[in-house]
């Protein structure tokens, strides 16, 4: 208790003698904490870059934006290769603005940041209207058709500018070439027998298109297989490694192994199928189905080549892209009765 | 702070992006949806309305939309547009009977409002048939060079061995990122 007393009244005694000694150590600490302050200020502002900062921030931007719309006004009345040059020109630099812009965020106020934003929105805008108006858009005028056309006439004429054929050994005109070879079939035939070994079809696209009465026997495993504007015919064919596709065909046999097959505009057909995935129907009417039966030679052989599961058939699975109603089957195709199935192939 | 602020920043947190798979029939669009999710790809047909993935990559929560590609599908097509940050259109590069038709479809996207915003990725898909097209040639048929209203990238790719989907994606994410959630 006594000590406590004490104590307190040394205290006392500190506190009226050393008065005058406090404020200048309060003094002293104050200076202290100010020169600090003022010493990290200065840290800071060394360390701090240029680049971020608003003020550098703003005229940088302003600049960028101004010369961008130098570069618009520029468009009105210049000829159309410079205005396409222009255009590209500014379309860049707003890309550009805009990254810098993205990178600036870090450090922009809201309000900064809004301000830049909708100038680069006004300008995004600026520059389609200018677009719009000195280039207006092509109506779509089958720019690539004509190419395609070009090329069918002089194949050897690589119509690619020379930038794209040195980047890219495979040019557009080796491209179509390769398509010569690796695309097989017949078109244009009526009342025919055709047929294609294996040696011919191996892995290939297979087309045939327009053709009537006509009898096709594709032994071999392409790897797609078209069927289009087909009337009156038979056409078998080997396991087809992906799709099959028939459209507009009409009163006709179709019989092949397949992974999926695309039926469209298809009207009175008969499909004698294995299918490992499924087969669709659009636009159809009167499709049959019946799983395959015709038999060759080298069937097996073709199937190892093709990679399709020998035992996995969904030929009665078929879905109707036109019947959506779950539960009421489409009308637009049928399982052809056993009785009625065709057995002999023979030509 | 308002809600939607709030939301808007709760949205970029979870940095979410929703990517819209559109092309063709038989183009490969669910192919390179499963196989990018790491699924068995050999038993897909064709799709009768759409899938939905929403899967993580690089940080990012990607919600994947795959719309079936026939005919009778396509002008259902736009029930998906709203809000879609990124397109993928994909193509068969060995379907060239159909190249046509797919610069009609892919141009007549690009002038929707809807998808004004968004990013394009091109995959020329089946690079691994003998028959396919290189994807300067597809570049060439679907006349991308000329669009001018979206970034688009195109990138030759296989969705059955899944060569460069990633380099795809990541490129997409890239460009969308930077547009997104950056700047408010």
């Amino acid at each position: 208790m006594d000590a406590a007393a004490e104590v307190r009244q040394e205290n006392g005694f500190a506190g009226e003698s050393g008065a005058t000694k406090m404020q200048e150590r309060l003094q002293k600490r104050h200076q202290a904490r100010t020169e600090d302050a003022e010493r990290r200020k200065e840290a800071k502002e060394s360390q701090s870059v240029a680049e971020e900062k608003g003020e550098y921030f703003s005229s940088t931007f302003n600049r960028e934006r101004l010369c961008i719309e130098e570069l618009l006004s520029g468009c009105s009345g210049a000829d159309r290769a410079t205005v396409t040059q222009r255009l590209e020109e500014a379309t860049a630099k707003t890309v550009r603005l805009q990254k810098f812009l993205n990178d600036s965020v870090l450090f922009l106020t809201q309000y900064e940041l809004r301000q830049a934003q909708a100038a680069l929105q006004k300008l995004q805008t600026s520059l389609a209207e200018t677009r719009e108006e000195a280039l207006p858009k092509k109506k779509f005028a089958f720019r690539a058709r004509t190419k395609a056309a070009d090329k069918a006439s002089a194949p050897v004429s690589d119509p690619a500018p020379p930038d794209v054929a040195s980047a890219t050994p495979t040019g557009a005109a080796e491209v179509d070439g390769a398509a010569a070879s690796e695309q097989c079939g017949f078109s244009n035939m009526d009342n025919e027998f055709l047929t294609k070994t294996s040696e011919e079809i191996q892995k290939r696209d297979v087309l045939l298109t327009h053709l009537s009465n006509c009898k096709v026997r594709l032994l071999g495993s392409p790897s797609t297989l078209h069927l289009k504007h087909i009337d009156s015919c038979e056409i078998l064919c080997g396991p087809v490694s992906s799709s099959v596709f028939v459209d507009h065909c009409r009163n006709s046999t179709l019989s092949f192994p397949c992974q999926q097959l695309r039926t469209h505009n298809t009207t009175d057909t008969q499909v004698y199928l294995h299918v490992t995935s499924r087969a669709i129907i659009e636009d159809c009417h009167g499709v049959s189905f019946a799983p395959l039966s015709w038999s060759y030679p080298t069937l097996e052989e073709d199937f190892s080549v093709s990679g399709l599961d020998r035992d996995r058939n969904n030929w009665s699975q078929v879905d109707d892209f036109n019947w959506l109603a779950a539960g009421t089957p489409s009308p637009n195709w049928t399982i052809i009765p056993e009785s009625e199935r065709k057995t002999n192939w023979d030509p | 702070m308002g809600l939607l602020t709030i939301l808007k920043k709760m949205k970029q947190k979870e940095r979410e992006m929703r990517l819209l798979m559109l092309g063709l029939d038989n183009a490969g669009k669910t192919t390179i949806l499963k196989k990018f999710n790491g699924e068995d790809v050999s038993t897909i047909s064709p799709t009768l309305g759409f899938n939905i993935k929403t899967l993580e990559h690089r940080g990012f929560k990607l919600n994947i939309w795959d719309v079936g590609g026939q005919k009778s599908l396509r002008s259902y097509w736009r029930n998906y547009f709203e809000s879609t940050d990124g397109l993928v259109w994909v193509v068969d590069s060995a379907d060239r009977l159909r190249l046509e038709d797919c610069r009609q479809e892919l141009s007549a996207l690009l002038l929707e409002e809807r998808l004004a915003g968004a990013t394009l990725l091109v995959f020329a898909n089946k690079q691994d048939l003998p028959g396919a097209l290189s994807k300067e040639a597809i570049r060439e048929a679907l006349a991308l060079d000329e669009i001018k209203s979206h970034h688009w990238c195109i990138i030759g790719c296989s969705a059955v061995t899944g060569e460069n989907l990633l380099a795809g994606v990541d490129w997409l994410l890239d460009d969308i990122a930077a547009r997104i959630f950056t700047a408010d």
